[in-house]
């Protein structure tokens, strides 16, 4: 009598090597992707070339039509010793308190009763401003068209 | 003597797969390394901007200027502390070294967004003082691209 015997179970060998290969690109990928700099942009500034230690002289600021003045604050506006938390903005005769908005308002109304986009626009912080101030500034100005922006920076 | 000829199967099947993948794995590093070659920037927080443009860098011999660490801001550039004198001339040497190969030369500022403007035009004057005419200003254009990708959605 023949009997039947159970069937031996099947070696199955799943094929590794693209696996492995394909985790390879996925690690590598998510190890250098999120510090390639997505997400960073970048203003464009004009710099006057005799400053600086070699430089030697102030510029003329009176070919600026507009200047743009920060001044790091304290809390109630008033300007205190150290470090102050809080950016006052001034233009001309308007006091703009921190408003980053109203100096965009103020800037495109400016452009809009005809000052030309090329006009000299003097952007000139206090030296205790933040940076994002400064660059919260310079965006107020190009979102209202202007594209000859400079920064007053300290003389020697 | 008779010699047996050996028949083979006839059909000779070339593997791609491998080949792809290492060639894809090759193309993915040099792609992302080349750019980490190209500039040498710190870990800051940047400040945000709604006007700032995603621009090629490639064309340039390209300077990062990085100001780190708003308490105690210091000048960092290729990896290195810097003073401001030291920068001016550093900055005097790239200028000379990129027109002598014929390249254009890019000065990147990276401050981080609480650094104080006094240190930030330190680096502009020194820019100034080795005659460089132009800065990018690095910011943090990643709120603005969500909101146009939320728009267009």
């Amino acid at each position: 009598m023949q009997t039947l015997s159970p069937p031996t179970p099947r070696k199955i060998q799943p094929p590794l090597i693209p696996v492995i290969d394909v985790i390879f690109n996925l690690l590598i990928f998510f190890m250098l992707t999120p510090n390639v700099s997505a997400g960073d942009g970048y203003l464009t500034t004009n710099l006057p070339t005799n400053s600086g230690p070699v430089g030697g002289k102030p510029q003329d600021t009176t070919q600026f039509r507009l200047r743009i003045t920060l001044q790091d604050v304290g809390p109630n506006g008033q300007i205190v010793e150290g470090k102050n938390e809080y950016c006052s903005i001034i233009v001309e005769d308007h006091d703009f308190g921190s408003n980053f908005d109203a100096l965009q308002a103020f800037l495109d109304a400016k452009r809009q009763q005809g000052l030309p986009i090329t006009t000299p626009i003097l952007l000139a912080p206090t030296m205790g401003c933040y940076h994002e101030w400064v660059v919260r500034a310079f965006d107020a100005a190009v979102a209202a068209r202007f594209t000859n922006i400079q920064f007053a920076v300290p003389y020697e | 003597m008779k010699l047996v000829r050996s028949k083979g199967t006839g059909a000779i099947s070339f593997n791609f797969t491998p080949m792809i993948d290492v060639v894809f794995n090759l193309l993915i590093f040099f792609v992302l390394t080349a750019q980490f070659m190209t500039l040498e920037i710190e870990d800051v927080i940047l400040a945000p901007s709604l006007t700032g443009e995603s621009r090629d860098y490639a064309e340039f011999r390209n300077v990062v200027i990085n100001i780190t660490n708003p308490d105690n801001p210091t000048i960092i550039v290729m990896g290195h502390p810097i003073t401001y004198l030291e920068l001016t001339d550093h900055l005097k040497n790239l200028r000379q070294s990129a027109a002598n190969d014929g390249k254009k030369m890019n000065v990147i500022l990276r401050a981080d967004r609480k650094i104080p403007y006094g240190k930030v035009a330190l680096a502009m004057l020194a820019a100034g003082g080795a005659e460089i005419e132009g800065m990018w200003l690095q910011v943090d254009i990643s709120k603005v691209e969500k909101e146009n990708l939320q728009a267009v959605r």
